[in-house]
Formats: C-alpha cells, sequence, structure tokens
C-alpha cells in the first residue's frame, strides 16, 4: 500500500464504497429512496467508516519499533496481531479507563464532603417476573444465610451468595471474580461508603479496573480477530466446575432421598415381611429347647459357656509347619557358618568397620567413623577424633543379643541342672571341676569333644525338661541342701540385699546360690522378673568386687563360676551387665586410680571375659583399659605390691590385647621398670641411655643380690596375696616378680613381634637382660635368644614406609547444566528461595508502577474534571452575567427608548 | 584522703586494741582485781598530765616504761603504746617536736629531749613486730607515726617520706616470725599503696645487699614470698595515684610519680635476691611467672638473661619452664642464644612427654618449628625423635604430638620422605630384600642437624595405628591418609590425660547394649584339668602366669 496518507485514505474510502464515481441523480434518487426504507445500508456505512478510521489512527495501535523482539518458530497459527507485532490499544484503554474513571471516581468526587445517603438493599424492585410468593422466599433464605454462617470457606459446592469474609457487613473480596455481574452492587457500595472505607473501597476499585481493562482489551481483541474457539478463561472454567459440582450434589441428594423413600417403604412392610424372613428358624428353636430356660436363667449360663468355647478355639495353637529335623551334617554346616560369621563380625569389629547386620546406625556410625572421610576444609579436629566432650565417638557397634539370635536359654538347663537334680549332683564343689561337670552332662556328652562349643547354647533340646523343672520348684522344699544353700530366696537387687541374703552361705556355694535364684526368677516365669534379674546381675557385680577384696585362694573356682555366671547373665542382660562394671570402673578411677584392689583386679578380668576385648571401640572394655594403662603408666612403685599389681594389670593387658595384637606402650614401660628395679647393678641404667621410657627410681630394698643364697626358695608364680602391701619383701617374691616380668616380655614379644616398630620397642631389652646375673634365671638366658631371635627377624621384615600410595586427588569439576527447553523470558536460577524472591520483587515493582500510573491517571482525571466542573461553572456564571448585563442594557435601552419617546412627544407636543 | 585513711587507721587500731583489751579485762575481772580499768584511768591521766604541761613530759618515759614491757604483759604494752602514739601525734601536730631557731635553748632541750623519745617509742614499736600477739597492732601504730611523722617532723609544708623509718619498719617485718604481719603489711599497705610499694623494693634491695644482715634460707624465702606477692603491675604513669604520703606536687618529676622509677626499684630487690642465689622449687617457681609478673617489672630485662640461661642450661624441668622466658628474651630483646635448637633438641628426652609441662613445651615448640625456613633436616629430627619417644608415651602425649607431625608434613614437604620412601634402583631393592633396613636416625645423636633423621621412616607412628586407645589409633592414622587438611590446631590437643579421656569415655550412658563375647570360657580363673588339656583346652594367659590359688 504505497502513497501517502490521503491517497491510502481514499483507495479505501473506494473500496468500501463510501465514495464512489460521481452518480448520476437518478441513481442518487433510488439510494436515497433505499436509504429511506431500510436503515440498514447506513449503519453499514457508519461501520465502515469506524473502522477505516480506527485504521488510519496511528495511535491506535502500540507497536513494538523494532519488531518482535526474538525470531520464534512455531506451530501455532499467527495471528496478524503477533505478526503486526501489536502490544496493545492505547486509544482503547486510555478510553476505557476514562470510561471507568467517569463510573468511579467521578462519582466519589461528586459524593465528596457529602454526608448521608441511601443503601438500596431491596431485592426484586425492578424485577417484574417475581411473584410476591418468590419475593417472600428469597427474604426469607437471605435470612437464614444471615443467621448460618457455619460453612466452610473454600467449599465450591457453598452457594456463593453467601459470601466470604466480611469487614463491617462488607464481604472483603468482593466481586473480583465477577466484576462484571455485580458492577452495579459495586457502585452502590461506593455511595454508601463512608471516608474511611472510600480509600479502600478506590484502591479495590483500580484494581478491578485494571483487570477488566485487561479483560476487555483481551476479549475484544479476540473477537475482532474472528476466531470462533475462544479459549474460557479461568472464570468460566471455575464456573462451570462449580456447576457441574453442584449438578453432582443435587443427584446425589436426589438418589439419597429415594433411598430413604425406599427404606420407609419396607419400614412400613416390615410388619408383613417378618414372618416370610423368619419362617424356617422359629419353629426349630422351639424344638430343641423350651424357651421358658432360653429366657431364664440357664441362658445366662449357656452364654457363658459359649463364650468360653469361642475364646478355647481362639486360642488354639494353628497348625505350624514343624522345623525339619536336620541331619548331622547340615548342623555341623549350620554351626561352622554361625561361627564363621561370628568371627567375622569380631575382625569387622576390631577394625572399626560397622558390623553388617545393623544398617539402621551405619548413618551415625559413618560421622564418628571420621577417619575416612576427611574434607580439607573440615575445622572440627577434635570431634572427628571424639577426643572431646563427645567422646566414646566411635558407636558401639550393637550386636544383636544370643538371646535375639535365637539361641536363649542356656538358663534353662543351666536351672534344671540344679533343680531337677537330686542332691548328689550337687556335690560338685567337692570335685574341682566346679559346675562344669554338671553343665557338661546335662548337654549331652557329645557336646564336650568340642571344646570350643558354647555349651550353653546347645542345651535347646532339653528346654522342656527345664521348663518342667521350673514349674516343679515352688513345690520343692522350702528348706535348704545338705550344703546349707536354702532353696529358695528372695531377689536381691542391691548389693547391700546380696550381702544380707549371702551372708550365711559360704563363698564356694555361691554359684549354686546363684544358680538357684536365676533358676527361681527366671524372666519366663515373670514379667517383672527381667527388671528384677537385671538388678541382680548389677549387683552381682558389684559383690564379686567385694568378694574379691577378701580374696581366699580356695575362692578361685566359686569367683569363677559367679563371674560365668555373670557372663551367661549378660546375654540377656548386656546393658545392665555393662552398667554393673561401668559403675565399678568408674569409681577405680575416681577414687583409687594408683592403687587398685584385688577386688578391682578380678573386676578387670571379668571384664576381658565377658566382653569382646579386640573390638575397636568397645562402652565398657575402653574404660576398662584406660584404667589399667593409667595404672601402669602412672604408678611410680612404692613396693613390691605394687610391682605384683602392676605385673598382674601388665598380664591382663596382653591378654586383652591376644586377638587384636594391639600395641601397649604402657605394659612395656611398666615391665621394663620392673627388671630395672630388679637389677642387682643399681646405676646400669639412667634415663636416656638404653631407651626412651622413664626409669623411676625403686623402693629401697627391691634389687636382687648379685647371687643368690643357696636356700632360696625357687621362684614360684605370684598370688594375688602379693599384691597387699604387708607383706615382707621376700627374695622369692622378687624372684617371682622377675620370673612372670620375663615370662611377660616374651607373651609380649611373641605377641606384637609383627609391629613395624619391633625393633625400637624391644631393643632396651637385651641390654637389661645382659645387666642380670644369668644365675638368677634360666630363662633369662632363653628370652635374650628369643628376643635376638625375633629382633633379627623383625630388622629382616622392615622396609621403608610407603604410605602414600594414593590415587591422585581429582581437581573438583562441575558439569555444566543444560536446560533442555530454554525460555529466555524464564528465570532459572537454582536457587529457589533467591528465585522466589526475584520473583516478588517483579511482581511487586510491577504492581507498583501500575499503582504509580494509575495514581497519576487518577489524579490527571481529577484535574481535568475539575477544569471541566470550572469551566462549566464560568461559562454559566459568563452566560448569566451575559444575560444580566442584556437584560439590563434591554431594560436600559427600554428606558432610552422609552426616554427618547417621551422627549419626542413632549417635543412633538410642544 | 590523708584525713579519711589515717582515721581508718586509728579506727581499726583502736577496735583492734578496745577488743584485746576488753578480753584481757574480762580475765582480770575473773580473777577479782579491776587493774585493767586501773591502768586505763592511770594511762588517761598520764595523758592528760602530758597535755597539761611540760612539766609532766616525764611522764613519756614512764609510758615508754610500760610499753617496754611486751614480754609480761602485752595488753599494758599495748594500751601503753597506743596512748604513746596519740601523745606523739598530738605533739607532732602542735609542732612540739620542730626545731626552731629562734627558740629558745630550754626550748631546743626540751625539743632534743622529745625527739630521743620518739626515737625510743620507734624502736619499742619496731620490738614488738617480734611479737605475736603484738605485731598487728604495732604495726598499724607504727604505720600511723610514720604518716604523722612525715607531715610535722620537720617544718615543711609537704610531707616528706620518712625512710629512715620505713626502711626499719621494712627491716623488722621482714626478720619478724610472725607470717600474719607480713601477709597483713602486704594486704593493707604494699598493694594498696604505691609509695609504699615503692619504698618497700627500695628497702629490700637495701637490706639484701646489706652484708650484716643475717639471710639464711628463711629470711630469703620470706622475702622472695613477699616480691611475688607484689603483683600489680601499673601499666602508666597515671596509674601511680594512690599514695599513703602525698608527695610534694610541686615538683614534676619526683621519683614517685615516674613508673620507671618504680620499676628500678622493684628490678634492683629481684635482682638482689636472684644474686644470692635461690632454690630449685624457687626458681621454678619464678620461672613459672617470669613472663607474667617478674619480667613486667624490669626496665631492662636483659638482666635476667644470665639467670635465664643459667636455668635453661640446668636440665630437667627447670630447662622447660626456663625455655618461655628465654624465649621473651630473643623475641624482644634480641637476644642471640648460640645453638638454640640444638638445645631445644636435648630438651626432648625420655621423661619429656611424661612431665607435666607437656603441653606448656609443645605450645612453645609450635612456636619455634613455626618458621618455613627451617632446614628440613632438623624438622625431620625433630619429628622422629618425638616419634621415638611416642613409642613409651602415654595416650595423652600421642594424641598432641601426631596432629602436630602432620601440620610440620605440610610446612616442610621434604620431610614427608619420612612417610613415603618408594626404593629407586632395582640394586637397592635387592638390598632390602636380603638384609632388611637398618633404622639410619641416631637416636643419640645431640645435633639435630646430624642425626639422619630424614632419612628414615616413621615406622613409630604407624605402630601406634595399632594403638590400644580406639581414638588415638584414630589419630595415627591421620598421616596415611591423604593429606586434604590445612593443618589441624595443635591447641585441641594438648591439654589431655589418662582422666580426660576416661571421662571422655564415660560421659555417655550406655543406650545400646553392648557386644558380650558370645562363647562362655570354661576357665577364667582356674587351670584346665589334665583330660580337658588332653582334648585340646589350654590355660588362659592370666592363668597361666598368676596363681589365682585352687579350690
Amino acid at each position: 500500500m504505497a502513497g501517502s496518507q490521503l491517497k491510502r485514505l481514499k483507495a479505501s474510502l473506494k473500496d468500501q464504497g463510501i465514495i464512489g464515481p460521481q452518480k448520476s441523480k437518478k441513481q442518487k434518487r433510488q439510494n436515497a429512496q433505499d436509504a429511506r426504507a431500510s436503515n440498514e445500508k447506513r449503519i453499514q456505512r457508519h461501520e465502515a467508516l469506524a473502522s477505516i478510521r480506527e485504521q488510519f489512527n496511528p495511535f491506535q495501535f502500540k507497536t513494538n519499533a523494532r519488531g518482535p523482539k526474538f525470531e520464534v518458530t512455531t506451530n501455532k497459527p499467527v495471528s496478524s496481531r503477533e505478526a503486526m507485532g501489536i502490544s496493545g490499544r492505547p486509544g482503547l484503554t486510555k478510553a476505557m479507563g476514562e470510561q471507568r474513571r467517569r463510573e468511579t471516581l467521578l462519582v466519589e468526587m461528586q459524593r465528596r464532603n457529602k454526608v448521608g445517603g441511601l443503601i438500596d438493599r431491596r431485592f426484586g424492585e425492578d424485577d417484574p417476573n417475581m411473584s410476591l410468593e418468590d419475593k417472600m422466599i428469597e427474604r426469607y433464605t437471605r435470612e437464614q444465610q444471615r443467621s448460618h454462617k457455619k460453612h466452610s470457606a473454600f467449599d465450591l459446592e457453598d452457594d456463593e451468595l453467601m459470601g466470604g469474609l466480611t469487614h463491617m457487613g462488607k464481604p472483603l473480596f468482593d466481586d473480583d471474580d465477577a466484576p462484571k455481574f455485580l458492577k452495579d452492587d459495586f457502585e452502590e457500595d461506593v455511595g454508601s461508603g463512608d471516608e474511611s472505607d472510600g480509600s479502600q473501597t478506590e484502591r479495590r476499585a483500580l484494581k478491578r479496573q485494571r483487570l477488566e481493562e485487561a479483560l476487555e482489551a483481551v476479549g475484544e481483541q479476540e473477537q475482532e480477530d474472528g476466531q470462533p474457539e475462544r479459549k474460557k478463561t479461568k472464570k468460566e472454567i471455575y464456573d462451570e466446575i462449580i456447576a457441574k459440582s453442584k449438578l453432582h450434589k443435587e443427584l446425589r441428594q436426589e438418589a439419597k432421598e429415594e433411598d430413604n423413600e425406599l427404606r420407609a417403604e419396607i419400614d412400613e412392610a416390615m410388619r408383613d415381611l417378618r414372618p416370610l424372613l423368619f419362617d424356617r428358624i422359629k419353629p426349630s428353636t422351639k424344638d430343641d429347647k423350651p424357651s421358658l430356660v432360653i429366657a431364664g436363667k440357664d441362658q445366662a449360663a449357656l452364654d457363658r459357656e459359649y463364650d468360653i468355647q469361642v475364646k478355647r478355639m481362639a486360642a488354639d495353637k494353628r497348625a505350624a509347619p514343624t522345623d525339619k529335623t536336620k541331619t548331622e551334617e547340615e548342623q555341623a554346616v549350620e554351626e561352622a557358618n554361625r561361627l564363621k560369621k561370628l568371627e567375622e563380625d569380631r575382625l569387622k569389629r576390631m577394625r572399626g568397620e560397622k558390623v553388617s547386620d545393623d544398617e539402621q546406625e551405619s548413618d551415625d556410625e559413618g560421622k564418628q567413623g571420621g577417619d575416612d572421610d576427611f574434607d580439607a576444609m573440615d575445622i572440627e579436629d577434635v570431634d572427628e577424633f571424639g577426643l572431646g566432650q563427645g567422646i566414646g565417638g566411635k558407636a558401639t557397634k550393637y550386636r544383636p543379643t544370643a538371646t535375639e539370635l535365637g539361641f536363649d536359654d542356656e538358663d534353662d538347663f543351666l536351672i534344671d541342672d540344679d533343680l531337677v537334680a537330686s542332691g548328689s549332683e550337687l556335690e560338685f564343689d567337692s570335685d574341682d571341676e566346679g559346675e562344669e561337670s554338671g553343665e557338661d552332662d546335662e548337654s549331652g556328652s557329645g557336646s564336650e569333644e568340642d571344646s570350643d562349643d558354647d555349651e550353653f547354647t546347645k542345651g535347646l533340646l532339653t528346654e522342656a525338661e527345664a521348663k518342667e523343672g521350673i514349674f516343679r520348684l515352688p513345690t520343692n522344699t522350702n528348706g535348704s541342701d545338705e550344703n546349707g544353700v536354702p532353696y529358695t530366696f528372695p531377689c536381691p537387687q542391691t548389693h547391700d540385699e546380696i550381702l544380707e541374703i549371702f551372708k550365711g552361705i559360704d563363698v564356694t556355694q555361691l554359684p549354686v546360690a546363684t544358680q538357684r535364684i536365676r533358676a527361681l526368677y527366671h524372666p519366663k516365669l515373670a514379667s517383672e522378673n527381667k527388671e528384677r534379674l537385671g538388678n541382680f546381675v548389677q549387683a552381682l557385680v558389684r559383690h564379686v568386687n567385694y568378694l574379691g577384696n577378701q580374696y581366699q585362694p580356695t575362692w578361685a573356682a566359686s569367683l569363677e563360676g559367679l563371674t560365668r555366671h555373670i557372663h551367661s547373665l549378660a546375654k540377656s542382660f548386656p546393658i545392665e551387665v555393662a552398667k554393673g562394671y561401668r559403675s565399678i570402673i568408674q569409681e577405680m578411677e575416681q577414687s583409687r586410680p594408683l592403687a587398685l584392689t584385688v577386688g578391682d583386679l578380678l573386676t578387670l578380668a571379668g571384664v576381658g571375659t565377658t566382653f569382646p576385648t579386640s573390638d575397636h571401640f568397645h562402652q565398657v572394655v575402653t574404660p576398662a583399659m584406660i584404667v589399667i594403662a593409667r595404672y601402669l603408666g602412672q604408678k611410680i612403685p612404692q613396693n613390691l605390691s605394687d610391682y605384683a599389681t602392676g605385673s598382674f594389670l601388665s598380664i591382663l593387658a596382653l591378654q586383652y590385647q591376644q586377638f587384636s595384637k594391639r600395641y601397649v606402650p604402657e605394659v612395656m614401660n611398666f615391665s621394663l621398670n620392673i627388671l630395672c628395679a630388679l637389677s642387682p647393678s643399681p646405676k646400669a641404667f639412667t634415663p636416656n641411655t638404653i631407651g626412651f621410657f622413664p626409669i623411676h627410681d625403686p623402693p629401697a630394698g627391691t634389687r636382687l643380690p648379685k647371687t643368690l643364697p643357696a636356700d632360696t626358695p625357687p621362684a614360684r608364680k605370684l598370688n594375688f596375696s602379693d599384691c597387699s602391701t604387708t607383706n615382707a619383701p621376700s627374695l622369692q617374691l622378687k624372684l617371682s616378680l622377675l620370673e612372670t616380668t620375663i615370662s611377660l616380655l616374651s607373651t609380649a614379644s611373641t605377641l606384637w613381634s609383627q609391629l613395624p616398630s619391633f625393633t625400637e620397642t624391644f631393643s632396651p631389652a637385651p641390654p637389661l637382660l645382659h645387666s642380670l646375673p644369668k644365675s638368677l634365671s634360666p630363662s633369662i638366658q632363653s628370652l635374650n635368644q628369643h628376643l635376638t631371635r625375633l629382633l633379627q627377624i623383625s630388622k629382616l621384615a622392615r622396609r621403608p614406609l610407603e604410605l602414600h600410595h594414593h590415587r591422585p586427588l581429582a581437581i573438583r569439576t562441575y558439569v555444566p547444566k543444560f536446560e533442555d527447553s530454554f525460555d529466555p523470558n524464564k528465570h532459572y536460577d537454582p536457587d529457589r528461595e533467591r528465585a522466589e524472591m526475584a520473583k516478588l520483587k517483579a511482581e511487586h515493582k510491577r504492581e507498583r508502577k501500575g499503582a504509580l500510573r494509575e495514581l497519576r491517571k487518577d489524579n490527571a482525571f481529577m484535574a481535568r474534571e475539575n477544569l471541566r466542573v470550572k469551566k462549566e461553572k464560568d461559562a454559566a456564571y459568563e452566560k448569566k452575567y451575559k444575560r444580566l448585563v442584556a437584560e439590563i442594557q434591554g431594560t436600559e435601552g427600554q428606558a432610552a427608548n422609552a426616554y427618547e419617546r417621551e422627549k419626542a412627544a413632549r417635543r412633538k407636543k410642544r | 584522703m590523708q584525713s579519711t585513711t589515717k582515721e581508718s587507721f586509728s579506727a581499726s587500731a583502736g577496735k583492734r586494741k578496745r577488743q584485746e583489751i576488753g578480753d584481757k579485762s574480762k580475765k582480770r575481772r575473773k580473777s577479782g582485781g579491776d587493774e585493767g580499768s586501773d591502768l586505763k584511768t592511770q594511762l588517761k591521766q598520764f595523758e592528760a598530765e602530758i597535755f597539761e604541761s611540760r612539766k609532766h613530759y616525764n611522764k613519756i618515759a614512764a609510758l615508754l616504761e610500760l610499753a617496754q614491757k611486751n614480754n609480761e604483759d602485752n595488753s599494758t604494752a599495748i594500751a601503753a603504746s597506743e596512748t604513746l602514739c596519740r601523745v606523739f601525734v598530738r605533739l607532732l601536730a602542735m609542732g612540739n617536736l620542730v626545731k626552731r631557731r629562734e627558740a629558745s635553748e630550754k626550748d631546743g632541750i626540751v625539743t632534743e629531749w622529745l625527739r630521743e623519745r620518739l626515737a625510743d617509742f620507734r624502736e619499742v614499736l619496731l620490738r614488738m613486730f617480734d611479737n605475736e600477739k603484738l605485731a598487728l597492732p604495732a604495726l598499724l601504730l607504727a604505720m600511723s607515726l610514720l604518716k604523722v611523722e612525715a607531715q610535722h617532723l620537720d617544718d615543711r609544708d609537704e610531707a616528706v617520706f620518712p625512710r629512715y623509718f620505713f626502711t626499719k619498719i621494712i627491716y623488722s617485718v621482714v626478720q619478724s616470725p610472725v607470717d600474719q604481719l607480713r601477709e597483713v603489711c602486704a594486704e593493707k599497705f604494699i598493694d594498696e599503696y604505691d609509695d609504699i610499694r615503692f619504698y618497700t623494693f627500695e628497702a629490700i634491695a637495701e637490706f639484701l645487699k646489706d652484708r650484716a644482715n643475717d639471710l639464711d634460707e628463711t629470711v630469703r624465702t620470706i622475702i622472695f614470698d613477699l616480691l611475688l606477692n607484689i603483683d600489680q603491675i601499673p601499666s602508666s604513669n597515671d596509674d601511680l595515684n594512690t599514695f599513703y604520703i602525698e608527695p610534694p606536687s610541686t615538683k614534676k618529676k619526683h621519683p614517685l610519680r615516674s613508673l620507671s622509677q618504680h620499676k628500678k626499684q622493684a628490678q634492683d630487690a629481684w635482682l638482689a635476691l636472684m644474686q644470692l642465689g635461690l632454690s630449685k622449687d624457687q626458681r621454678k617457681k619464678i620461672l613459672g611467672v617470669m613472663s607474667t609478673s617478674i619480667a613486667p617489672w624490669f626496665t631492662k630485662p636483659e638482666l635476667l638473661m644470665d639467670f635465664l640461661t643459667d636455668c635453661y642450661n640446668a636440665g630437667g624441668s627447670i630447662s622447660l619452664l626456663a625455655l618461655s622466658g628465654v624465649f621473651y628474651l630473643i623475641q624482644e630483646r634480641n637476644l642471640d642464644y648460640p645453638e638454640f635448637y640444638t638445645k631445644l633438641y636435648s630438651l626432648i628426652d625420655a621423661d619429656m612427654l611424661h612431665s607435666k609441662h607437656r603441653s606448656r613445651f609443645f605450645r612453645l615448640l609450635d612456636t619455634f618449628l613455626g618458621s618455613s625456613h627451617l632446614p628440613a633436616v632438623m624438622v625431620a629430627s625433630f619429628i622422629k625423635k618425638l616419634a621415638r619417644l611416642s613409642l613409651n608415651a602415654p595416650p595423652s602425649a600421642i594424641v598432641a604430638i601426631v596432629p602436630w607431625f602432620y601440620n610440620l608434613f605440610k610446612k616442610h614437604p621434604l620431610t614427608t620422605f619420612m612417610m613415603h620412601r618408594v626404593p629407586r634402583t632395582p640394586e637397592e631393592k635387592q638390598q632390602m630384600e636380603e638384609e632388611g633396613v637398618e633404622d639410619p636416625f641416631l637416636a643419640w645423636e645431640r645435633d639435630p642437624m646430624e642425626t639422619r633423621a630424614i632419612e628414615s621412616s616413621l615406622w613409630e607412628v604407624v605402630q601406634l595405628q595399632g594403638h590400644w586407645h580406639p581414638n588415638v589409633a584414630t589419630i595415627a592414622k591421620i598421616i596415611s591418609e591423604q593429606f586434604t587438611k590445612q593443618g589441624y590446631n595443635i591447641e585441641d590437643f594438648l591439654d589431655h590425660s589418662y582422666g580426660s579421656l576416661f571421662e571422655a569415655e564415660m560421659g555417655k550412658e550406655v543406650k545400646k547394649a553392648p557386644v558380650v563375647e558370645f562363647m562362655i570360657p570354661k576357665r577364667v580363673f582356674t587351670k584346665v584339668a589334665e583330660e580337658e588339656g588332653r582334648e585340646g583346652g589350654k590355660d588362659g594367659l592370666v592363668v597361666g602366669l598368676w596363681d589365682f590359688g585352687s579350690a
């Protein structure tokens, strides 16, 4: 369409047939007649003109000056508007805004500074279709609705007339969703609103206004584009949904009503139906029993009997598949597998790894493991190693107790051993095998062959017998057996109670008594027994410590029995036993860390057998080991008994590390110190000449003589009486100490022969041994040879360290993230919070700009309106003024005329 | 200010006296006589008469007589000396003891006589310091007399500190057998007043330098404790504002107002004491507080150099303690200590890791070896020596040194060969296979540059990875892990002990069931019976080496 604006206008006018070649008179007349006949043509002409006018108004469309921002290829049909890059119709929106303001703002302006008014709350006033009855119904429903407000605000099926939240009787969220329908109401509202409401309503009005503008703009544009399949607006969709759900509700109600009616019908017909229904039953009951009996007392008895029967049936055992009896080979394989698994678990715990069957605890362990996940920037050194307050960090590997594994109740047969047994079998105190014999007999002689087997776990077969034994117990005599051990005991809960109860019993009989208590209070007998036994075993742990402090050599078997009882109870009460031991260990550490008693030594030995000492970390073993190490490391021996105690602890420490072969520096220090102290030549060693262990000056009279007197008794094993300070330092004791230390060093060197620093650890020993006269003990020579050999081997086996064959650490990389359907208009912020924030900010900015614009427009409108009003006023005044002037002039003129006339008349007269 | 302190002293002195007299009088009353009241009235009468006229001045001599009876009758002595004090205070205030040129000869004689009596009275008071019961009131009286003398003994406008008297007081205090006296003196006067402290230092220095005095061990200990207790060091001239006797304000440069003069006095006193020689415990004590409360007194800390180097060379724990002082001098005063690192290296001996000053030493060691400019050979020596010691160390020490090793490895990458050394030539490998490896480290070498530690490997730390304490083992493992961490904060690892490790273990309640040894052993304390032994049963280690006795 080339050419100037004017040419184009002409062309389009011509196209529409508004202008054309000049018509003849005839044509004109005809046209005029047609037009007069129907107005249609004229209207057509108008429309055409309007469209042309629109087309030629350069301000009609807002277009992007540089065309569309992005070249977009799409399969959607391209509307002409999009093609032209029209992004708005400023003229139209302006007109609409003007219109809206005239309807709202103007009204408000006019109402300004005016008080009072009327709110029209009538209904049906303008509706001639409403009959009187309808109006009454309507009024009734409205009243009901006003009084009944307990509906859900979000119920779709609710009538929307009920409205939502209100403020001062006016709905808060009024008519946002339905502006068109409630426009009139709104105007009424504005009319009636007082000043304070004004601003609020105004804001709402503006928002609505914008919304409507947008809606209308969209609607009109779409109509213009002439696309028939108009997309439904959200509002329409919701309307449809609501309508549908209402329909469904109604249908449901109808169905319900129908059901009700039917039910009522059947109810009424029940009388007739009854005989049909119960026809057959009635006669039969009548036959079986006389109705009198049923109605009377027997009825109750019958019911009860019935109930009992039902319960019994419910309690009946259901048939269950029995376990196949396994062949001996199968049993052996199973047993082997079980042992293998246990050993694997032990090794894992020794390495400080997680045991496989407790994944649920693995996550918090990962943190404590510490050594495997160093982060370069991790600062929390201390927590990593669990040194600080949070120590004990290496979470204990929970292993299911024997009970849970199903090996439970070695107790049972332990018990029945005694209970079923006659007195003759209880004489085991006389034979030095202790209770062992009884147990072994009981568990079947076959199992004895395998000495590694846990005899307790094999007793499952005899469980039934055991139970019988248990049940027989209460009927048993209440007296005591021939050893003076009563058959029944109260269950002691504290150590004091134990002292009270065991007062009359010889210590050697205590295992029997313990066995009986365990039988009497077996957890299967009563629910509270579990707790009782738990307390009992704690007290028992303490009692062993107590007995140990008054140790007699004859008590060994008995204390062993008690320790084994504690061990066996520990399988069912691991926490209680652990608490018992830990409390004693705590006492040792706090009150006598460097003066341990015989009882403490026995307790520590008990810990060593009851708990797996090879574990990397163990709640009981680790503290016990600290106590041992502290004594060995910090005690400066004052007399030979201290050396003896230290020797025992050294042996115990080695025993603890038998499997795991962990290194205990304190044992080395202590043992080498004993050698130094016993050495006849006092000045042989000063610190820092033979090794790097601190040498303590020995108390006087510790050293051995260079040559032994002829009548010296030979060395013996140390015992607990050597640990008491009252003993005089005898030569025999010194020799025994030497002998023990030498065997200890020999054991230690064998145990630690594989350690990487074996040479440095044991190299101080040979010179020390050399300084001892060979005549003192033959074992000196043998140990010396042993050590020399081991040192040689260790030297040969030693290689430079190659600790860091690690895979080189990769530099951290980040894979770039690609978006499959990238849209430049969208924001891809991976930080969700930030993205939301940005969204909110953008919205806020938009709203703010919109509000500002609206306010500005409002202002302009108001100014314009005021100007218009003023102009009108001025014009009216001017008009009035002119009228008055004219009037006066007229009058004046008249008067002048009259005067002139009068004058002329007078002159004429004259 | 002056008047209030004076009041308070006289008040407190009076209170004490009243109490004491009250006690005595009660006793007297019991025994029947009312001597107490007699004495009081007599003393009052004396006092009144003395003030009445000069004629009665001879009563002063009588009072002195009474006051001298301190051995027999404490209360009389106190009452008399109190009266005397009051008398002299008043006479001094009236100016009766001031020599005036214009005064007549007779007056001059009287004044002279009075002055002599005042000197006598001082003597009496000082002698009282030796008496357990009289010492405290005597001190208070002496101090109040000191104050009045300062103001009124000479006819001057401004007070002059009576040094002659105060020096004597300090001498007596030091020599007195009463411990309480010194406590009170230090607490109420020396710590309280800057000038008293100043003159105390002066007096002590004089006392120590005076060969005539008998300076036996007890006196030295007393002086040592006294000096050690003076630990409130003023930081600037402005802090010097509490004076017992106000120094002349006209002269700005009065030594009492100058901090350096104060410091000089203190330094003199300390040096005088140190020159006399100290016992081992005293040395330890001094070294312990050296950097906090002694060195700041010194205007020339270099003077401490000899003392410190002597201590440092002494060996043992004294060396450890002296280390911080020497470091202070090196750092602040540019002390050139020859072969400092050799000396430091020699401090690392068998007892070091067991010493209670371990953490203190490690903090310093961390500082000394903190420089990255040190030769790697030397750093390696330190590492290797400590590693060797750790084989016999308590867990708390191992816990401290291993992270420190880590930091050193990070700082001196050359030393990492101690952890990772791959044999390079096949011949080398061959030799290793045949002969094994000898540790090239020379443990007894004194010079850290010559130990060949850098050619060695840290087998010791690898052995500690199998330490019995789980946490120690875990820490020891850090040297075989990848060195991804920047470094460890040594401070976190320093202060541990068996006790704290134990507390950490016991701090947690047992919630999860602990693992129980699955197999119940047949023998715990008893020997395996013969028939069982044949079947393969074996004695445990404990039973094998220990006799539990038998049934």
